[in-house]
């Protein structure tokens, strides 16, 4: 459903990705490893197109994203994306910030969106918190409406920025708790991450970047239990 | 010295029709000076090169001219160029906002480059255009951080209005001086004017302040 191909991004002269190439297959739930500068958040970003690309191919559904005829804000429909740092919109209460873009982008009425939103909000568990503004919650609530945010799009993939690194630690397991109930109800995910035990627990795949490319890609227990590259060892070996 | 409340009496109604004038000039300043300035503003943005340059030429121009030669050339030159007639007031108007447009346009781009690329990037993620994200997400969250810098650009227009006398536009400044002329009496001119411009500066200022501190409050 995504495939990545000699993907390259500069920044200047600065190589930021150096020929990454990856296929990302339906309900599969793909987890990035890496120590700070490897590209991580980059390659995510390249993804919905957020950053622009320098060279390579995207597909995603068969769609070239590099190609200037593809319709970028389609594409980006059915790719939703979590950031670290939540980004809801400060100006709206919750019920906006989910409802916001399904009625402006895909012109559904006011009535559905709610409806979606609402059972959106059950979902992450935070239905009572409709109508207040995002300053009043906790990060852990903000980053699950964020989640809760992106699916009211209905996409195909889900994108997560490191999604707990600004998180208090006694928040990190609420999020990540949607998020491992998001992958069993069999969502197609990407996520970068420093946490551990999710890759472990929720990864069917687990990739290991540095230095802007992908190092070594295997299951999560292989991966962990038998990394092949002198890279991945010491990485491995410094955070776990 | 004597002071002669009489004569100021006898002018209470030019300079009640003046201070009428100068406060809708004025108010024209910032409400053309916005809409252009919204425009000039977002053009500066534009990545493109040379779209951009034009808008910083026009910002440039007008910051770097002197308001009173703008206003000379724009009642002598450009109002009778057009419409084969001049017009203080018109001329006055598109002076004073043209002029505003160009501090406005500043205050708008900084406005909306204070909101956090997250916000733009969030929304766009979202599948929202580039206009839809700054119709919506951007704008309304900027207009809060616009609007006090935007009410002083008010408050400033209100006493640069007082140059309009010089081309005969009869606000304010325009009856101070035609007192003076008919009695020669420079104290009670244009300490009368002088006294009106700071009531309407000094309310217009308290009414902002408060306005920004039920803005901040929500």
């Amino acid at each position: 459903m995504i495939k990545v191909r000699c993907l390259k991004k500069m920044f200047g002269t600065n190589h930021i990705l150096k020929d990454v190439n990856i296929t990302i297959n339906p309900q599969e739930v793909v987890v990035v490893i890496g120590p700070s500068g490897a590209g991580k958040s980059t390659f995510l970003r390249c993804i919905n197109h957020l950053e622009s690309i320098t060279d390579g191919h995207i597909y995603i559904e068969d769609a070239d994203i590099t190609d200037k005829r593809t319709d970028i804000n389609k594409i980006r429909e059915k790719v939703g994306m979590v950031f670290q740092d939540f980004n809801l919109f400060p100006h709206m209460t919750v019920i906006e910030n989910i409802m916001l873009a399904p009625i402006k982008v895909k012109k559904i009425n006011a009535v559905q969106a709610k409806d979606k939103a609402m059972t959106l909000l059950k979902r992450v568990g935070l239905e009572t918190k409709a109508d207040v503004y995002p300053d009043s919650l906790s990060g852990g609530q903000k980053q699950r409406i964020a989640i809760a945010r992106a699916l009211a799009m209905e996409p195909d993939v889900m994108l997560f920025d490191e999604p707990t690194s600004a998180l208090d630690p006694e928040m990190v397991g609420e999020v990540l708790d949607v998020m491992k109930r998001l992958a069993k109800d069999g969502m197609t995910m990407v996520v970068v991450t420093h946490e551990m035990g999710f890759a472990r627990e929720v990864g069917d795949r687990l990739i290991f970047m540095d230095g802007g490319s992908i190092l070594e890609e295997n299951t999560p227990e292989e991966l962990f239990d038998r990394p092949r590259q002198e890279r991945t060892k010491a990485f491995l070996s410094k955070i776990l | 010295m004597d002071f002669r409340f009489d004569i100021i009496a006898e002018y209470g109604s030019f300079f009640f029709k003046g201070t009428l004038l100068t406060v809708a000039l004025s108010f024209a300043g910032v409400f053309f000076g916005t809409i252009i300035g919204l425009f000039i503003g977002l053009g500066k943005m534009v990545k493109t090169k040379w779209i951009s340059f034009i808008f910083v030429c026009y910002i440039n121009i007008l910051r770097g001219t002197p308001l009173l030669v703008q206003l000379l050339i724009i009642h002598f030159g450009l109002v009778p160029f057009i419409f084969h007639e001049s017009n203080g007031i018109l001329a006055t108007i598109v002076a004073l906002s043209l002029n505003a447009s160009a501090y406005i346009a500043e205050t708008i781009r900084a406005g909306i480059q204070s909101i956090h690329k997250g916000q733009m990037e969030a929304s766009r993620s979202l599948g929202m255009t580039h206009v839809q994200a700054m119709r919506y997400v951007i704008l309304p969250q900027a207009i809060k951080r616009i609007l006090p810098p935007l009410g002083n650009e008010f408050v400033s227009l209100i006493k640069d209005s007082s140059l309009a006398s010089t081309i005969a536009a009869p606000e304010l400044m325009y009856w101070a001086q035609a007192m003076n002329a008919q009695y020669y009496r420079v104290w009670e001119s244009y300490l009368t004017s002088a006294a009106v411009y700071l009531l309407l500066t000094l309310t217009l200022s308290h009414v902002l302040g408060r306005l920004e501190r039920r803005m901040d409050a929500k």
